[in-house]
C-alpha cells in the first residue's frame, strides 16, 4: 500500500508540470475543498458562472497537451467542441424516451469528435507537412463548419425529430441525466460533476505526461526526426494525441450543451476558435496547471468585460495574446513560476529559447 | 445550348479563380519570401473594404481611386506592422502565426467598436454581358482580369527587375544573399508591405459585392489558406496559379450543383488529399521534379 | 563466421546493399554501391570527405530514400520501410552531430529510448548491457541532469547509449569520436570492441585513423559513392589506390 502511494506521488510529482512541493499540494487541497464546499454558500447564479468557466477546462487541457507537450498547434479545437455538442444534441434529442439516452449521446458525441479528428489527423500527420499547415487547416475546418451550420435553418435540416437550427442554433437540448439526477444549468449536480471531472482530468493528465508515453510525446515535440530514429511511430502518436485533444474538446462541448441546453454555430467561429489558444498561450502551454488557472481566470475576465459588450472582451483577449507573445512567450504563469524558483537567474524581459523543430511548435 | 453551358462553366471558373487568386496572392508572396503566415490577412482585406467604403461614401471618390486608397492605406499599415511586430518573429515562424492572430482580433473588434456592426455599402457596378440565354457580371470578369494582371505584374517584378532577383536570392538562401550584400531586412519589409497592399486591393475590389462588416475577412481567409496550403511556399507564382486553377476546377461544379458551402468543403477535402501526398504543395512538387531531373542528368 | 579475403559469405550477411544509388540535385552521392556486412562484424567505413559515408548510413537507416537499388536486412528487403520500422527490426543509427533531447534529463532521454520495450520485451541482457554502457561512460549517476549541460563527449556517449537502448542487431556509428580527446577516443574504442565481442554487429564511419586502428579488423573504403577497396586494415593501408586517393601518391 505504501509502495503504491509512493508510486502515485512520484507519478504526480514528475518533472513535466509545475507545482511539486508539499506547499503546492496544500494549496491545491485547500482550493479543492473550497470548490466542493462552495454550493453551501454560493448563489445559483454564482454556481452557474463557475460551471461556465470550468466546463472549458477539458478543452483547454486538451490543447495544452497537444500544443505544449506534443508540439502541435491547432487552431481548430472549437470544431470538435461544436461537433460533439451538436451530435450530443441530435442523439439526446432523439432518445428522449430512453432512460440512458443522454449517456449514450455523451459517448456518441465524444466518439464522433475523436473519429473526426483521427481522420483529419491522418491527412495532416502522415503527410509530415510543414509546421504552419496544421494550424491553418484546423482553422479552416472550424470556419467551414461554423459557416455550414450557420445556414442549416429550415425544416429540411434535421436528423430524426431534432432540427439543426441554422444560425440560431439547436435549442431544447436535454441536460445530461443519470437516473434521477439531472445535470442542468443551475443545478448543484452539474456543478459537482464539472468540478470532479476537471479535478480527475487534471490529475490524470498529470500522471499521463509524467509517464513513459508522456515522455515520448515530449520527445516528439522536441525532435520528431530523432524520435523516429529511436523506433517510435511518430505519425501515429501525433494522430493519437490529436484525437485525445479532440475528445477533450468534445467533452467540453457536451458539458456546454448540458449547461445551456443549446448549441449554436458561433461556438465554432473565428472568435470562439481563438479562445483556447489564448487561454493556453497566456497561461503557459507547457504546464497543465497554468492552463487550468488561466482558463478560469480569462473566462472570468471575459465575462466581466462582456457586460459592456463582447467586442471589448475580445479586444482585450487579442491584446493579451499579442502582449504575451511579445513579452512572455512561454506564458505569464509559467514565466512567473520560473522567476519565483530561480530569482537570481531572472533577467528582465528575457525571452525563452527558440526551438524551431517540431510540427507547429512555438517557442 | 452547348454554348450556354460552356459559357456558364467558364464564367464560374473565372469567377472562382479570380476570388482564390485575389484572396491568396498577398499571403502567398509573404509566405514564399519570408516564410511567415499573416493570420490577420483577412482583417487586412476587411480594412481595404472599409477604406474603400469610406472613400466612396464620405470622400466621394470614384471606385478606381478608392482602390488606390485601399492599397496604399493597407500597404502602409502592413509596413508599420512589419517594422514593429512581424520582424521580431522571423526566427519563430509559428510565433508569428499566433501573434498575428492577436492582431486580427484587435483589428476586427477595434473596427467593430469604432464603426459599429456594419458599414455603408458600396454599389455594385452593373455591367452585364449577355451570351446566348445567360447574362454575366462584367465586373466579376474584370476581377478575373485584375487577378491575372496582378500575377503578371508580380512575375515581371520577380524575374525582370533587380529587386526581383534579390528577392529570389533571399527566398533560396537568405543567409547567403545577405553575405552578398543584399539587404534582406528591406526586402522583407517591402514584401510584407506589398502583400498587405494586395490584401487591401482585394478588399477594395470585393467591397461592392458583399456586405461590409468587421468579420467579413473570414469569408476570404478560409479559401485563401486552402489555396496557400495547396500551392506551397516554394514558388509563389507557380503555387498561386496552379493551386487556384485546380481548386477552381474542383469547386466550380460543386458549388453550382450543391451550393457554396459544399464547394468549400470540397476545397478542404482536396487540400487534405493534396498535402497528404504532396506535403510541400504543388510548387514544392514542381521544385522537387526539377531537382530530380538535375540528378538524373548528372549520371556519369 | 568465415571470411575469405575479408569478404563475408552470402549466407551470413546481416546487411546487404545491391546497386544502391542516391543523388542530391546534381551530385551523385552513392553510385551503384554493393556492400555486405556479416553478423557479428566490426567494420569501419572510411574515405575522403564527400565519399558518401554518411549518406550511406542515412540510406540504411531510412532517413533518405534511395533513388535505385535495394537494401536487405536479415534477408528482408527493407528498401521501402520507413525509419522507425527499421529500428524495430534492429538497425539503429547514432548521428554524426549530437542529437540528444537537450531539455530532457539523462534519465528522461533514456526513458524515451526504452519506451518501446515493454516489460515483456525487455530481457535481462538488454537492461544489463545498457547499465554496463552507462557505467562505462560515467552516465549512471546524476540522472536528473539536463542533457544540454553535458560536455560534448558525454553527449556523444549518451547518444550511443540511446541507440543501445533500442536493442539493435546492427549499430551504425557515424563519427562517434568527433571532438573527443585521445583518452576519450581510447575509451570509446575499448567500448566498441567489447560491445562487438558481445555479439552486436557494428558499422563505424570514421575519419580518425587512430580510432580505426584501435578497433578495426575489416575496413571498407568509399570514394565518390563507390566501394574501391575492402579488406583487413593492413591490406587497406598498403593498397595503392587507397594511398593515391588519400595521399596523392603516384
Amino acid at each position: 500500500m505504501k509502495r503504491r502511494w509512493r508510486a502515485l506521488r512520484d507519478a504526480l510529482n514528475g518533472p513535466q508540470d509545475l507545482g511539486r512541493s508539499p506547499g503546492f499540494w496544500g494549496v491545491f487541497i485547500a482550493a479543492t475543498i473550497g470548490l466542493l464546499l462552495y454550493p453551501a454558500s454560493g448563489s445559483s447564479f454564482g454556481l452557474s458562472s463557475l460551471v461556465s468557466f470550468l466546463l472549458y477546462v477539458p478543452m483547454a487541457l486538451g490543447l495544452g497537451l497537444l500544443w505544449g507537450y506534443g508540439g502541435i498547434l491547432s487552431f481548430g479545437q472549437s470544431a470538435f467542441f461544436g461537433i460533439a455538442g451538436y451530435i450530443y444534441g441530435l442523439v439526446a434529442g432523439n432518445l428522449t424516451g430512453t432512460p440512458a439516452g443522454t449517456i449514450v449521446a455523451l459517448v456518441a458525441a465524444i466518439a464522433a469528435a475523436a473519429l473526426a479528428a483521427s481522420i483529419f489527423g491522418y491527412f495532416l500527420f502522415y503527410g509530415q507537412v510543414s509546421g504552419w499547415i496544421i494550424p491553418l487547416l484546423c482553422l479552416v475546418l472550424t470556419l467551414i463548419l461554423a459557416t455550414f451550420m450557420g445556414q442549416t435553418a429550415g425544416y429540411q435540416w434535421r436528423v430524426g425529430q431534432v432540427l439543426l437550427g441554422g444560425y440560431n442554433g439547436m435549442t431544447n437540448i436535454p441536460s445530461l441525466r443519470a437516473g434521477a439526477i439531472e445535470f442542468g444549468g443551475t443545478s448543484t449536480a452539474l456543478y459537482y460533476l464539472v468540478v470532479v471531472v476537471t479535478l480527475l482530468l487534471y490529475l490524470g493528465l498529470r500522471v499521463f505526461v509524467n509517464s513513459r508515453y508522456g515522455h515520448v510525446l515530449v520527445a516528439v515535440r522536441d525532435d520528431p526526426e530523432r524520435t523516429r530514429m529511436l523506433g517510435h511511430n511518430v505519425d501515429f502518436i501525433q494522430v493519437q494525441v490529436f484525437a485525445l485533444a479532440a475528445a477533450l474538446a468534445g467533452l467540453s462541448g457536451v458539458l456546454y450543451a448540458s449547461w445551456g441546453n443549446y448549441m449554436n454555430p458561433s461556438t465554432m467561429d473565428l472568435l470562439a476558435a481563438t479562445l483556447p489558444v489564448i487561454w493556453t498561450a497566456v497561461g503557459g502551454r507547457r504546464s497543465l496547471l497554468a492552463v487550468v488557472l488561466s482558463t478560469v481566470a480569462l473566462r472570468a475576465l471575459a465575462d466581466s468585460l462582456a457586460v459592456s459588450g463582447s467586442q471589448y472582451a475580445f479586444l482585450v483577449m487579442g491584446a493579451l495574446l499579442l502582449a504575451t507573445m511579445l513579452f512572455f512567450p512561454g506564458g505569464i504563469i509559467v514565466s512567473v513560476a520560473r522567476a519565483w524558483r530561480r530569482p537570481s537567474r531572472t533577467r528582465p524581459g528575457a525571452r525563452e529559447a527558440v526551438e524551431p523543430k517540431g510540427k507547429g511548435e512555438v517557442a | 445550348m452547348g454554348l450556354d453551358v460552356l459559357a456558364n462553366l467558364l464564367y464560374q471558373f473565372a469567377d472562382n479563380m479570380a476570388f482564390l487568386l485575389l484572396a491568396a496572392l498577398g499571403l502567398m508572396i509573404i509566405l514564399g519570401v519570408i516564410d511567415v503566415i499573416n493570420l490577420a490577412h483577412g482583417e487586412f482585406i476587411m480594412l481595404g473594404a472599409y477604406l474603400t467604403a469610406l472613400s466612396y461614401n464620405w470622400g466621394h471618390l470614384p471606385l478606381p481611386a478608392c482602390a488606390v486608397v485601399s492599397m496604399v492605406g493597407v500597404g502602409l499599415f502592413g509596413l508599420v506592422l512589419e517594422r514593429t511586430l512581424i520582424r521580431r518573429f522571423y526566427q519563430d515562424k509559428l510565433g508569428a502565426l499566433v501573434a498575428t492572430w492577436g492582431v486580427s482580433l484587435i483589428l476586427s473588434q477595434g473596427i467593430l467598436i469604432v464603426f459599429g456592426p456594419s458599414m455603408a455599402a458600396v454599389p455594385f457596378p452593373q455591367w452585364t454581358l449577355t451570351v446566348g440565354a445567360s447574362s454575366f457580371d462584367g465586373y466579376r470578369l474584370m476581377l478575373f482580369g485584375v487577378a491575372v494582371g496582378a500575377v503578371a505584374v508580380l512575375w515581371w517584378l520577380l524575374y525582370h527587375t533587380r529587386i526581383g532577383v534579390q528577392t529570389r536570392a533571399a527566398m533560396q538562401n537568405a543567409e547567403m544573399a545577405a553575405c552578398l550584400g543584399i539587404r534582406i531586412r528591406r526586402i522583407y519589409l517591402l514584401t510584407f508591405a506589398a502583400g498587405s497592399a494586395l490584401a487591401g486591393l482585394t478588399g477594395a475590389l470585393y467591397a461592392p459585392t458583399t456586405t461590409i462588416v468587421p468579420l467579413m475577412g473570414t469569408g476570404f481567409v478560409d479559401v485563401a489558406f486552402i489555396t496557400v496550403v495547396v500551392g506551397g511556399g516554394a514558388n509563389p507564382i507557380v503555387g498561386a496559379l496552379t493551386s487556384a486553377a485546380v481548386l477552381s476546377v474542383i469547386s466550380a461544379p460543386l458549388a453550382s450543383i450543391s451550393g457554396t458551402f459544399i464547394g468549400r468543403i470540397g476545397l478542404l477535402v482536396a487540400a487534405l488529399v493534396v498535402i497528404r501526398f504532396l506535403p510541400q504543395g504543388f510548387s514544392g512538387y514542381v521544385r522537387d521534379l526539377q531537382r530530380r531531373r538535375m540528378g538524373a542528368a548528372a549520371a556519369p | 563466421m568465415t571470411e575469405r579475403d575479408g569478404r563475408p559469405q552470402q549466407s551470413e550477411r546481416l546487411l546487404r546493399t545491391v546497386a544502391l544509388t542516391k543523388s542530391f540535385g546534381g551530385i551523385r552521392a552513392i553510385d551503384r554501391l554493393d556492400l555486405g556486412v556479416a553478423r557479428g562484424e566490426l567494420r569501419c567505413l572510411i574515405g575522403p570527405n564527400g565519399a558518401g559515408k554518411s549518406t550511406l548510413f542515412s540510406l540504411i537507416a531510412g532517413i533518405h530514400r534511395a533513388d535505385a537499388g535495394r537494401i536487405f536486412f536479415k534477408g528482408e528487403d527493407i528498401t521501402r520501410l520507413p525509419p522507425f520500422r527499421r529500428v524495430l527490426r534492429g538497425i539503429c543509427l547514432k548521428f554524426q552531430t549530437t542529437r540528444v533531447y537537450r531539455d530532457l534529463s539523462i534519465s528522461q532521454n533514456l526513458l524515451v529510448a526504452l519506451a518501446l520495450r515493454g516489460p515483456e520485451r525487455r530481457d535481462g541482457d538488454t537492461a544489463g548491457r545498457l547499465a554496463w554502457a552507462l557505467a562505462t561512460f560515467g552516465l549512471d549517476r546524476d540522472g536528473d541532469r539536463p542533457a544540454r549541460e553535458l560536455p560534448h563527449s558525454h553527449q556523444q556517449w549518451l547518444e550511443i547509449c540511446l541507440a543501445l537502448a533500442t536493442d539493435p542487431d546492427l549499430l551504425l556509428l557515424d563519427e562517434p569520436t568527433a571532438g573527443m580527446t585521445p583518452d576519450e577516443t581510447a575509451l570509446t574504442a575499448d567500448f566498441v570492441r567489447r560491445l562487438n565481442g558481445q555479439g552486436t554487429t557494428i558499422l563505424v564511419v570514421e575519419h580518425d585513423m587512430t580510432f580505426v586502428r584501435q578497433i578495426a579488423r575489416a575496413v571498407t573504403v568509399l570514394h565518390y559513392g563507390r566501394v574501391i577497396a575492402e579488406g583487413p586494415l593492413a591490406a587497406i593501408e598498403a593498397n595503392k589506390d587507397v594511398r593515391r586517393i588519400y595521399l596523392g601518391e603516384q
